[in-house]
């Protein structure tokens, strides 16, 4: 029987590859892809004690609505990603420094 | 039946007195200036004596009437308003529309021409109503109305020449004097109505009133303390007399009916009405204004130059009479003087204003620089106008107190009720009696002495200008008027015996109280003192004015001086009324600088408070915020390095410090 | 909807008309305010002539007429009951008077302001609005609705002061708004505080109704105001401490020395038809107040500070007296004597004796018409040549005889003289005020005799300004251009002044006119106080 405990673990893993392709990659587009494994180790999380609102299942619902957020907020990235790309010729955003003081 | 028929009867025509003169006043005031020949108010004035003269028969000596509506109510107390009708009423009643009456015809031919003629009548009409209206008032409170109106008329009339400004000056005076003592009035209103909780007269004074059934108490004698307060401001007693000879800047006519019958009056008659109020202190007291200010008035009347002023003060020296005839507790002989006096009184300031008439018409006519009014500019006026001569001489005589005239009647009888209640009284109060026949020497004195030097000897401006001058006798409107009063200054009128007094009608039906014992020797020896003094007066007079033998030299004596500046009296006064403005001014300064000065300072504490606040918010409380602001700003500028703008390095920062926090929040749990 | 409401309302009504009319219309606002006006001075005639003289008002309800009593704000407020505010007013002795003083005081003003030029529409909006505030004050009888038209009293006067007012205007504005400010907030505390000692004995509620605070009996034991509570603060009795808030705040209003200030700058700065509300009915909204809050609903503290009352009146009368004495501002004069005036009010109150209480209601109506009368006056010299100095002028009565007639009269009532209002009024509260020692011993004698004096001071000030400014030789600061600006009274003028010089005078010889009215409720109030006091 999977528990919390194995939903738990796979969320965390899920996070900390989230967390590094953040961290260590110079190519927005992994970068996006990293926040995405992230978003979606809280969402799991989420599922994971939803099972505790049998009345009004909670947790579920709210993981629906943050999928669908996290669909517009891949394309409102993606859009910026873009733009970014047309004005430096480049993802990395190392480059990007101009709102830097 | 018939009797009810009867009162009503009378009722109504002493509302018909009371109302024709202020039908003409209103009437008047509506109309202005289209009222200038005065027929309204002369035939008003008509009306009301023919009315009164009526009424007077029905009452005199009858039943009195008192008839009373209710006029409001304060709690449970009504007021009413009211007429009371007795002897005492029906007499001024008459007496009010009898002075008045001549005057009234009188002022047609003198008043004639002036600008604002319809003004005087329009006064005039309301003087009368509200003296008539004092007579007959059954209530304190509708006494202390009318008594204030009387006041108030006379503001009007002796202000009549707005533009003199002595005029002004005196009106205002009259008035705040008057004012002093309408304080006491009410003062003394506010006393009976604390003891009896009514004003009305019949209740409070009449046969079976509340006043002699209480037991004195100190407060009823404070009671008749304030209405002699009152009665010594309206009629003229020291200290409150400066206002009479001021009065004088109004029309002559006006000054005739003020001093005769309808201001001066009115104070002796309330003193009378309300008269078993007082008791023996008060009595007392009032005797001694009284002699006092006839001693006083009469010896500054010796000295005056003002024709109308030694008639004033005059006045105010026999209201002295009165004051102590009030004060030996006989009521009767008050009236009576006051009656008689009345009408001698009278006919002088008219003859006098007769005579300063012909004065200034003079200075117009021949644009001569000199005062109309000053006896030194007359002399010899006995040959231009005889008529008047003839009636000053009567009025003079009545004046003087002289056998055959009224005057020697009512006067008489004063100084011998002195002298008859000093024998009951501890030596000292014989003073009274002897100061009063000084005054009556001296008042025999200067009125020779007017009549000496305004009708005898020569014309004085001839001299002085060089010139011949011709003077004109009184017109018939104002001489017949005077013949009038003349009549009422002679023995007849009252009484069948010119030589005792005790057989007048008019004293009979007021003789209120006969507590004396009927000295016999005084009524023979006192009228033969008196009248040997005054005729060794009227002769000293004679040959220092009449005859030119004037012995004093220098008129500079310090007695002299002090006798014309009329007891400095008036410089008293001028130091009073400066010093409650210069109280004025000081409370004002205090109201500026302290009172409002503290309400502006709180509000300068509270702005200053307020920019206090601001510095405070500005430099210290919004710089703390700005200083943390920028304390943060300079650490991350510090703390970021090199890495400036690595997105990614800022990630990595925030998680491991979030990390850290989490950590360390985990240790709390 | 009863007629004192409308009575209070129509002249809002007639607010949002001149509101909603478009400017070019403005002509037509004037005439929008004086139909308000006279049709409320007919339906206060209506109401006066209806009132009933034998119900005594002041503490039942039973006692009053044309009530009505809606609720207005009810709110539960959990474990504190329920807040209880009602539409409650209703008419007594005490103010049917004022109504119609206000209703006829209101309609001069409109009349006064006949020839405004400037900012129309705000004007009479504003002053609409004002009529509103005071029509309700005098008919309110829940605190609270007390309280609101109290307060909206103090906006629309700010406005007309500050901006339609002289030079010095805004100084004069802010002194006056602070002040009244300063004591209707102190109010609002005892009015709380009133509030949570009250309980209304019908719903059990805590309540704003004025007629249940005066009862004693619905007290909250030991509650902060309960008459058995004896609560102290600073070492003084809650209730006393209570009575002195409310009566400096009426106190600033009457105005009573030293809190007078406001008043001689307020008056100054005013435009005149501002002037003739403020003295003619904003002053009496102080006595109303003491009469009708103060010693109703602390009757046990009016009787002992009785004494401190009536040295107040008495320093008012001759402080103001003698104030007015010294000016050389014909306007400042008249405010003056409006202080000196209205410590005759303090002390005919403070007496507590029939004669004494109904002269102070009866010096508050005369004193409503004679003071809107003269500031009438001023404003119409200061019209034609923009000056009222009083040395700046002399011997006006050869050129306005007309206008120096309606002086003298308006002076000469002022000062009492028999046959007018003041005289009875003033008579009546020496009266009385000597009359307390005897029947109630709590003002000593000597204090009406200063009083008194106050008559003659007042005498003293206005025939020696009507001395220096209308007799003598005419002699003017403008010299032959102020003989052609001063023209005599035209008609309009003639006709505002005229029924003030006949009302002054009627009310003068027929003063049962007003006693009628006041009596049962004067009686019941002083049985009152007196026998809560025992």
């Amino acid at each position: 029987m999977i528990g919390l405990f194995h939903l738990l673990t796979v969320s965390a893993f899920l996070f900390a590859v989230g967390i590094y392709a953040v961290l260590a990659k110079k190519n927005a587009i992994l970068m996006l892809i990293g926040i995405e494994f992230m978003i979606n180790a809280g969402v799991l999380n989420l599922v994971a004690f939803g099972r505790y609102d049998r009345a009004f299942y909670g947790g579920q619902t709210f993981a629906l609505f943050a999928i669908v957020l996290a669909a517009a907020a891949v394309a409102v990235a993606l859009a910026i990603i873009l733009n970014v790309y047309k004005h430096y010729k480049s993802i990395d955003p190392d480059d990007v420094t101009d709102l830097r003081d | 039946m018939d009797s009810l028929n009867q009162i009503a009867a009378v009722v109504w025509a002493t509302l018909v007195v009371l109302l024709a003169p202020l039908f003409a006043f209103i009437l008047s005031a509506a109309l202005g200036k289209r009222m200038r020949s005065g027929w309204l108010a002369t035939v008003a004035m008509v009306i009301s004596l023919i009315a009164a003269i009526f009424v007077f028969s029905q009452i005199w000596n009858n039943e009195p009437i008192h008839q009373q509506i209710q006029w409001f109510q304060i709690g449970n107390h009504p007021f009413a308003v009211g007429l009371i009708l007795n002897n005492l009423s029906v007499v001024l009643l008459v007496l009010v529309c009898a002075i008045a009456l001549p005057v009234f015809i009188y002022s047609r031919v003198y008043m004639k021409g002036d600008p604002g003629i319809h003004r005087y009548w329009m006064y005039l009409s309301l003087f009368c109503f509200a003296m008539l209206g004092l007579v007959v008032a059954d209530g304190l409170l509708l006494l202390y109305m009318c008594w204030e109106l009387v006041g108030f008329a006379s503001y009007l009339l002796i202000g009549f020449w707005f533009t003199k400004e002595a005029a002004i000056k005196a009106n205002k005076k009259a008035f705040l004097i008057n004012r002093i003592g309408d304080l006491g009035f009410l003062i003394g209103i506010a006393i009976l109505y604390t003891q009896f909780q009514t004003l009305d007269i019949i209740t409070l004074f009449g046969e079976q009133g509340l006043v002699k059934q209480a037991p004195p108490t100190v407060l009823l004698t404070w009671a008749g303390i304030a209405f002699f307060l009152g009665a010594m401001a309206k009629s003229a007693q020291f200290p409150f007399h400066v206002w009479l000879p001021d009065a004088m800047e109004g029309p002559t006519s006006v000054s005739s009916l003020i001093h005769a019958a309808t201001m001066v009056a009115a104070g002796v008659f309330m003193l009378v009405r309300i008269s078993p109020l007082f008791d023996a202190q008060v009595l007392f007291f009032i005797a001694g204004i009284g002699a006092f200010t006839a001693f006083m008035a009469a010896t500054i009347a010796v000295t005056q130059q003002d024709l109308k002023k030694i008639l004033a003060f005059s006045t105010i020296s026999q209201l002295g009479f009165m004051m102590v005839a009030i004060g030996l507790g006989q009521y009767g002989v008050a009236i009576f003087h006051l009656v008689t006096h009345a009408f001698f009184k009278c006919l002088l300031f008219l003859s006098a204003g007769a005579v300063i008439h012909e004065m200034s018409h003079l200075k117009v006519q021949h644009r001569l620089n000199m005062d109309p009014q000053d006896i030194r500019n007359m002399g010899g006026l006995r040959k231009f106008m005889p008529w008047t001569f003839r009636l000053t001489a009567v009025a003079a005589l009545a004046l003087a107190g002289l056998p055959l005239t009224a005057g020697y009647l009512s006067k008489d009888a004063i100084l011998i009720y002195a002298f008859e209640w000093s024998e009951w009284q501890s030596g000292v109060w014989k003073i009274i009696p002897i100061s009063l026949l000084i005054s009556s020497a001296l008042t025999a004195f200067y009125i020779a002495r007017l009549v000496f030097k305004v009708f005898f000897g020569k014309f004085r401006l001839n001299r002085t200008f060089r010139k011949q001058f011709h003077l004109h006798e009184a017109p018939k409107g104002m001489r017949y008027p005077m013949v009038f009063l003349a009549i009422g200054s002679l023995y007849f009128l009252y009484s069948y015996n010119p030589l005792v007094f005790e057989d007048a009608w008019l004293l009979r039906g007021l003789a209120t109280t006969t507590s004396l014992q009927r000295v016999n020797i005084y009524h023979t020896v006192i009228p033969a003192a008196v009248n040997g003094l005054s005729i060794i007066f009227i002769y000293v007079a004679w040959r220092w004015y009449g005859r030119r033998k004037y012995p004093i030299r220098s008129l500079s004596g310090p007695w002299y001086r002090f006798s014309e500046a009329q007891w400095y009296g008036h410089h008293v006064y001028g130091t009073i009324v400066k010093g409650t403005l210069g109280l004025a001014k000081i409370l004002y300064a205090f109201d500026r600088k302290v009172v409002d000065g503290f309400v502006n300072s709180m509000g300068g504490l509270i702005s200053a408070l307020g920019n206090i606040a601001r510095w405070l918010d500005c430099y210290i409380v919004d710089a703390l915020i700005n200083g943390l602001g920028n304390l943060s700003f300079k650490i991350g500028g510090i703390l970021r390095g090199p890495r400036k703008g690595k997105v990614q390095y800022y990630m990595l920062s925030m998680f491991l410090v979030l990390l850290v926090v989490l950590l360390i929040g985990l240790q709390f749990f | 909807m009863s007629w004192l409401s409308i009575l209070i309302f129509l002249p809002l009504l007639a607010a949002i008309m001149v509101l909603l009319l478009p400017a070019s219309q403005r002509a037509l606002y004037k005439y929008i305010a004086a139909a308000a006006c006279l049709v409320q001075l007919v339906l206060s005639l209506y109401l006066y002539i209806g009132f009933n003289d034998t119900l005594p008002g002041v503490n039942t309800i039973e006692g009053y007429q044309f009530v009505e009593q809606v609720p207005w704000i009810r709110l539960h407020l959990g474990s504190l009951g329920s807040l209880e505010v009602d539409y409650f007013i209703g008419v007594d002795g005490f103010s049917i008077l004022l109504l119609l003083l206000t209703a006829l005081v209101m309609l001069l003003a409109v009349i006064a302001s006949w020839k405004m030029e400037q900012r129309l529409k705000g004007f009479f909006s504003l002053l609409l609005l004002l009529n509103t505030a005071v029509m309700g004050v005098f008919v309110a009888l829940d605190f609270f609705l007390f309280y609101v038209f109290y307060e909206v009293m103090l906006l629309p006067l700010y406005f007309l002061i500050g901006i339609w007012g002289g030079p010095r205007r805004e100084y004069a504005a802010i002194k006056f708004f602070l002040y009244t400010l300063f004591g209707s907030v102190f109010m609002l505390l005892v009015m709380v505080g009133l509030y949570f000692s009250v309980i209304n004995p019908l719903t059990g509620n805590h309540t704003f109704n004025l007629l249940c605070m005066m009862n004693p009996a619905n007290y909250v034991p030991g509650a902060v105001f309960s008459p058995s509570g004896h609560y102290e603060w600073f070492g003084l009795s809650a209730r006393l401490l209570g009575f002195i808030v409310l009566f400096v705040a009426f106190a600033i209003k009457v105005p009573v020395v030293p809190l007078h200030t406001w008043l001689p700058d307020a008056h100054v700065e005013a435009p005149t038809p501002v002037s003739i509300i403020l003295a003619g009915i904003l002053l009496k909204v102080g006595g109303y107040g003491i009469i009708r809050i103060c010693y109703s609903i602390f009757p046990d503290i009016a009787i002992t500070s009785a004494w401190w009352l009536g040295l107040i009146g008495v320093v008012s009368i001759l402080y103001g007296a003698f104030n007015a004495l010294a000016q050389q501002d014909l306007k400042r004069l008249v405010a003056y004597s409006s202080v000196s005036h209205m410590g005759f009010v303090l002390l005919g109150i403070a007496s507590l004796t029939p004669e004494g209480l109904s002269g102070a209601v009866f010096q508050m109506i005369s004193h409503g018409f004679l003071s809107a009368m003269l500031f009438f006056l001023v404003g119409v010299l200061y019209d034609r040549v923009h000056d009222r100095m009083i040395y700046n002028f002399r011997g006006l009565a050869m050129l306005m005889p007309k206008y120096t007639a309606f002086v003298a009269i308006a002076f000469f009532a002022s000062l009492g003289l028999p046959g007018f209002s003041a005289f009875i009024a003033e008579a009546f509260t020496i009266i009385g005020a000597f009359n307390s020692q005897g029947v109630n011993g709590l003002i000593p004698r000597w204090m009406a005799i200063c009083g008194s004096l106050g008559i003659l001071l007042s005498a003293a000030y206005f025939l020696w300004t009507l001395q220096r400014m209308f007799f003598g030789h005419t002699r003017l600061k403008g010299g032959e251009q102020w003989q052609v600006q001063l023209t005599d009274l035209n008609l309009r003028e003639t006709i505002a002044l005229a029924p003030m010089v006949l009302l002054a005078l009627l009310f003068g010889l027929m003063p049962s006119l007003t006693f009628d009215k006041i009596n049962a409720s004067v009686l019941n109030l002083i049985e009152w106080v007196n026998n809560v006091h025992q």
